[in-house]
């Protein structure tokens, strides 16, 4: 399979899958796919560029050829033990009859000793947040506006086709690396046993998560929502716990929505969502066109976590579930902010990680080749159709051009151009 | 600089020096690479307006130029984007790259710049009101490009169009 295959030509290791049994090598993941990274060859669609995990593909596919792959395909009992950190889009899955307390008692239900609640700790992340751009205002050129470091998808675009805005990410850690560390650290005092002994499972609704963890070299697994969604919903309808564990106010259970992050933050931003209009924006902030902005929320999916892959319920279903909650739990922050100013100053949100550019092909000529490949793929793109049907195995004949140039295609693969040169003109080359 | 006076450009070259005439052909390369692209820009289209200059932007770092020459050109051509969307009527910008110089051509038939000096005075704006409620037309698109580029041609007069001409010197 795909998976995990390319890291050695410098490409992230991705979380999509492509079964080729069940695909029929149309062209419509590969026009959908918003980095161009989907080729059809020998009538499959394969992924060879950088995949960011976004699953435009897998929305297209009509034959449900393509998969989003999460790490525990749930032998679940294994890890009752361990701690479970749920995103907080899990809460609305359920109706409206289900408060994020109940899911968590579900989960606990279900065996999980230890769910640990992440609304709460993004309302944490979002103060301090606010405090780092506090202190960015102080400064002379900050890098304004900050990009939400939140959605991983929204990462990989950055450090494969923005390189120059990764200095626009903030160096704090993640709400989830931030739980997953609170959890290491108490079960670890608990149990008696070094942090990295603590297994964590992560319940997420989308395989992007994967690409960040993977990459944090811990022995975390991870879940979709749709995996354990039965087990846990009926596990749900018989709790008979009343402990309290969740704590969050409305704010920090708002983070599935898109917006959501931005709601309780005092300062000038933007959220946008869906893939191509993410693209869009960076392109904007990449020109220096938002720097009146302070902090540009952006999410791979449409309408926010909400819509990820892995999740059961409606986007729009549950995002008037979440509206509720904001509603019904206020938005104040219940969060004290002394303590939070202190493990600010102590270094407490800093990421471990610094986020890497992912190499790009042609690193290695000088601009002189570079600009010699290019003139040669607009020489070919004039004899192109310009029709971008695809079925040379390439989603546009620009990218068709520049697989020429590559020499990853042939150039008789383009059906107009066969039929051309059957009319009697001679390739010469 | 007022008159019609526009040199040979981009515009009297061979396009495509690469293509024969029956189209099928490709000639060796020229010791000197170029890349020649031309966009087309319409009037009052503010739905599409920006898509030239990030074109532009795509393809200087395609090819790799450093992060902030490209932010120079793209923005410049932004600038002139926006307009010839606000003002120019339909117009056409046309990129050339070479390896020591970046070229944008900007042209368009629209009504023309009277006063080419008081143009590019910082804050000289004629923008309509509904372009300012955009965000537009503060009168600094011209100030821009000409801080932006290494050198900046302003060939315009009153109803003759205006063609615009940016060179961007690349630095080893």
């Amino acid at each position: 399979m795909t998976t995990g295959e390319p890291a050695a030509r410098g490409l992230p290791v991705h979380y999509v899958e492509v079964d080729e049994d069940l695909c029929n090598g149309c062209v419509l993941c590969m026009k959908a796919c918003p980095m161009k990274a989907i080729r059809i060859r020998d009538g499959v669609a394969r992924i060879e560029g950088v995949c960011i995990d976004c699953m435009e593909c897998a929305r297209v596919c009509p034959r449900g050829a393509i998969r989003g792959v999460s790490t525990a395909e749930v032998e679940l009992e294994d890890h009752l033990e361990k701690a479970v950190c749920p995103t907080s889009v899990l809460y609305s899955q359920f109706g409206e009859d289900f408060l994020p307390n109940d899911i968590l008692l579900g989960l606990r239900k279900m065996g999980f000793r230890y769910p640990f609640d992440q609304s709460y700790t993004t309302e944490i992340y979002g103060f301090a947040m606010e405090l780092y751009i506090r202190e960015l205002r102080k400064t002379k050129n900050p890098p304004f506006p900050l990009i939400s470091a939140v959605c991983p998808a929204v990462i990989q675009i950055i450090a494969s086709r923005f390189p120059s805005l990764l200095k626009h990410i903030p160096p704090l850690a993640t709400p989830r690396e931030l739980v997953v560390r609170e959890a290491r650290s108490r079960l670890s005092e608990k149990h008696g046993c070094p942090p990295e002994d603590i297994d964590v499972l992560h319940i997420v609704p989308c395989p992007a998560i994967m690409i960040r963890e993977a990459e944090s070299g811990n022995r975390d697994r991870v879940v979709g929502i749709g995996s354990i969604y039965d087990r846990l919903k009926k596990a749900i309808q018989e709790i008979d716990d009343d402990r309290v564990l969740h704590y969050s106010g409305g704010l920090g259970l708002s983070w599935g929505i898109s917006g959501g992050e931005i709601a309780g933050l005092n300062a000038k931003s933007i959220a946008v969502s869906g893939v191509h209009e993410t693209i869009r924006y960076l392109e904007r902030v990449e020109m220096g066109l938002l720097s009146h902005i302070e902090f540009l929320e952006c999410r791979i999916c449409t309408e926010g976590c909400l819509g990820g892959p892995f999740t059961v319920a409606d986007r729009y279903q549950t995002k008037q579930i979440v509206q509720k909650y904001v509603r019904m739990y206020g938005v104040e922050r219940r969060i004290k902010q002394n303590y939070v100013m202190k493990l600010y100053k102590e270094g407490w949100f800093h990421a471990e990680r610094e986020i890497l550019p992912i190499r790009s092909e042609n690193i290695d000529c000088t601009v002189h080749e570079r600009i010699e490949r290019q003139k040669r793929v607009e020489s070919i793109l004039r004899m192109l159709p310009g029709q971008h049907c695809g079925m040379c195995g390439s989603p546009d004949c620009r990218t068709f051009a520049e697989d020429v140039v590559a020499g990853k295609a042939d150039l008789t693969s383009c059906t107009h151009l066969k039929q051309r040169l059957k009319n009697g003109a001679i390739l010469e080359s | 600089m007022t008159g019609m006076a526009r040199h040979a450009g981009i515009a009297s070259r061979n396009p495509f020096p690469g293509v024969s005439p029956s189209g099928l052909r490709i000639e060796p390369v020229p010791l000197m690479p170029s890349v020649e692209r031309k966009f087309r820009i319409a009037a009052n289209d503010f739905v599409n307006a920006g898509e030239v200059s990030i074109e532009v932007q795509g393809m200087l770092k395609k090819i790799g130029f450093p992060p902030a020459l490209t932010r120079r050109v793209s923005i410049s051509a932004y600038e002139a984007e926006m307009n010839v969307v606000m003002h120019g009527g339909d117009g056409e910008m046309a990129l050339l790259i070479d390896p020591d110089e970046i070229v944008l051509e900007c042209s368009d038939n629209g009504p023309g710049i009277e006063d080419v000096e008081l143009a590019l005075t910082p804050g000289y704006s004629t923008a309509k009101p509904e372009h300012q409620e955009m965000g537009f037309g503060a009168g600094m698109g011209l100030p821009n490009i000409k801080k932006n580029a290494t050198e900046l041609v302003v060939e315009s007069g009153k109803g003759l169009g205006t063609h615009l001409t940016m060179r961007f010197e690349v630095k080893a």
